[in-house]
């Protein structure tokens, strides 16, 4: 359709002004980021009179209210921390323990992929323990750690422990042979077929690992604070919950949707810089 | 490289099993031997003897083992199958729609990012503690997948051929339905697994705060009764049947893929 609109705006002037006017409106209007604005504003307009006219009792906040619960968070500390403070206090949370996961996983998955004794011993176990969802060690490590910081990072490390080791196995596993064949035939050792050919090749295969397991580190930070913390973001809509303040849990889930965002931005720009030679596979 | 290839081979395969015998052995003995206390970890045989008595008897978390197990599938499979039938058509539409795709997208790329376990207190407000609300969880989760596949399906559709159906005059929604649906297909068929993941996952974390039957809440209970040995049953059950339905899941996409390529 808008193939078409457009070759018929771009003909030389033989229609008439009319015409062109009506073909000016309806490649607006056929616009993805018109629709993308109208999209925005109708979903908008539509929560503001379903909170108006309290469609769902009085559990949906305008959007209004959303935003000035955000502000009043930034200005009036919740539980002797602000917006910001108890932000940093998960992501605090979440780089400790992606860091923890990440430094048991990559290597012992990239041994995995390397020797196959290590794999014969390693991977039977680890394939019983892959299927175990992250959040159900949240009750296993409050009974090991308390409530305290500890369990929380030992689920986040849990969490982001299974997408690392098995992104580096197959990364290192599904290496083209004929890289190792080329290698070795301009008389690599087995020393620099591993460090120059197979960390290379496996590179963006285990650092796609590490954004998945930090996503899947956000969504467990979330869940370790909903059982039990006295900050973090989780803690921000527990809280509302606790005080039947939905405008307090929509708010917290602003921020934590911009924070995922900005996470798989920040991880996006990173992989460009770290492996540029990654090519884009067709799934 | 080894004299002798047969017996690394016959060894490389004997492993697995003693790896995994040791394992269970380990954690035996590191219960029964106090090096851990019994408050904090049970051992393997603790374990299946809860399993064997939680067949029969409902104390101490009110249920039996089976009911367990059915209301956990009961959510999670109902939420898969409507992430499956909204998601996929919704994506698919969005890869060949421009106007679908405009007014889906924005809203699609906002809900996205929230981790589904952010929307427990939310749905717990709106839906209750009831069936409903962590169906809507669970849905919640297994959409993302199911919509991102067959729209980007949709999107890597060989240009080639829908020049070539629109060279023969056939109109967009026939292109559509005859062209794009069936070269997605592939595509939609590996979100079947990844929203499955993801609505197993997430079922725990919907059970977790509010419930008083399924897997989640046994684990759950298994806390605030102490009881470790609930709580690694739980654990195992979930595991054990995310599993199996992961494999069935597998041998459906096998075959409907099998169906496409004949």
């Amino acid at each position: 359709m808008t193939s078409q609109t457009k070759t018929l705006a771009s003909l030389p002037n033989r229609t008439q002004p009319s015409q062109r006017l009506a073909a000016l409106v309806h490649s607006i209007i056929g616009s993805r980021y018109f629709l993308y604005t109208l999209s925005i504003a109708i979903f908008l307009s539509i929560w503001e009179l379903a909170a108006v006219n309290k469609v769902l009792g009085n559990f949906l906040p305008r959007p209004v209210d959303v935003l000035i619960q955000l502000w009043s968070l930034n200005t009036e500390p919740l539980a002797s921390k602000t917006l910001f403070e108890h932000l940093w206090a998960s992501i605090y949370r979440v780089l400790i323990g992606w860091a923890i996961g990440v430094i048991f996983a990559v290597p012992l998955g990239i041994f995995m992929g390397l020797n196959p004794y290590v794999r014969a011993i390693v991977k039977p176990v680890f394939d019983l323990l892959k299927p175990m969802p992250p959040i159900s060690w949240i009750s296993l490590s409050i009974l090991w750690f308390g409530l305290g910081e500890e369990s929380k990072v030992f689920i986040i490390a849990i969490g982001s422990f299974v997408p690392c080791i098995l992104n580096s196995y197959n990364g290192i596993r599904l290496i083209d042979p004929a890289l190792y064949d080329a290698a070795r035939m301009l008389g690599a050792s087995r020393r620099q077929e591993i460090l120059e050919v197979g960390f290379f090749a496996s590179a963006p295969a285990i650092f796609a690992g590490l954004q998945i397991s930090l996503s899947i580190a956000w969504s467990c930070v979330l869940a370790a604070e909903l059982v039990g913390s006295r900050s973090g973001m989780g803690f921000i809509i527990i809280l509302g919950m606790n005080q039947s303040a939905p405008s307090l849990i929509i708010a917290g889930m602003v921020v934590i949707a911009i924070t995922a965002c900005l996470i798989s931005v920040v991880m996006g720009r990173l992989e460009n810089m770290i492996c540029p030679w990654k090519r884009e596979l067709p799934q | 490289m080894t004299a002798n290839p047969t017996a690394e081979s016959r060894l490389l395969n004997f492993i697995p099993y003693m790896s995994v015998a040791a394992f269970f052995i380990g954690w035996q003995l590191i219960v029964s031997l106090g090096l851990v206390p019994k408050m904090l970890l049970a051992a393997p045989l603790d374990v299946l003897r809860l399993f064997i008595d939680k067949l029969t008897q409902a104390h101490p978390d009110g249920a039996l083992l089976y009911v367990h197990v059915l209301v956990s599938l009961q959510e999670a499979v109902l939420g898969y199958f409507l992430a499956l039938a909204i998601g996929i058509p919704l994506g698919l539409l969005m890869g060949w729609f421009h106007t679908v795709e405009g007014f889906a997208r924005p809203i699609f790329e906002m809900i996205r990012p929230i981790p589904a376990v952010a929307w427990i207190p939310l749905t717990i407000f709106w839906f209750g503690i009831g069936l409903s609300g962590k169906v809507f969880i669970i849905w919640l989760s297994g959409i993302v997948p199911c919509v991102i596949n067959s729209f980007v399906g949709v999107t890597l559709t060989n240009p080639t051929s829908i020049q070539m159906a629109r060279t023969y005059g056939a109109s967009k929604w026939r292109i559509f339905r005859t062209i794009c649906i069936p070269s997605a297909l592939p595509m939609v068929f590996g979100a079947l697994q990844m929203a499955l993941a993801a609505c197993w996952t997430t079922l725990v974390a919907a059970e977790l705060i509010a419930a008083n039957t399924g897997l989640g809440f046994l684990i759950t209970m298994g806390r605030r009764l102490t009881m470790p040995d609930m709580v690694v049953l739980g654990m195992i059950l979930v595991g054990l049947t995310g599993f199996i339905i992961g494999v069935i899941i597998d041998a459906v996409e096998k075959k409907l893929l099998a169906g496409i390529r004949r």
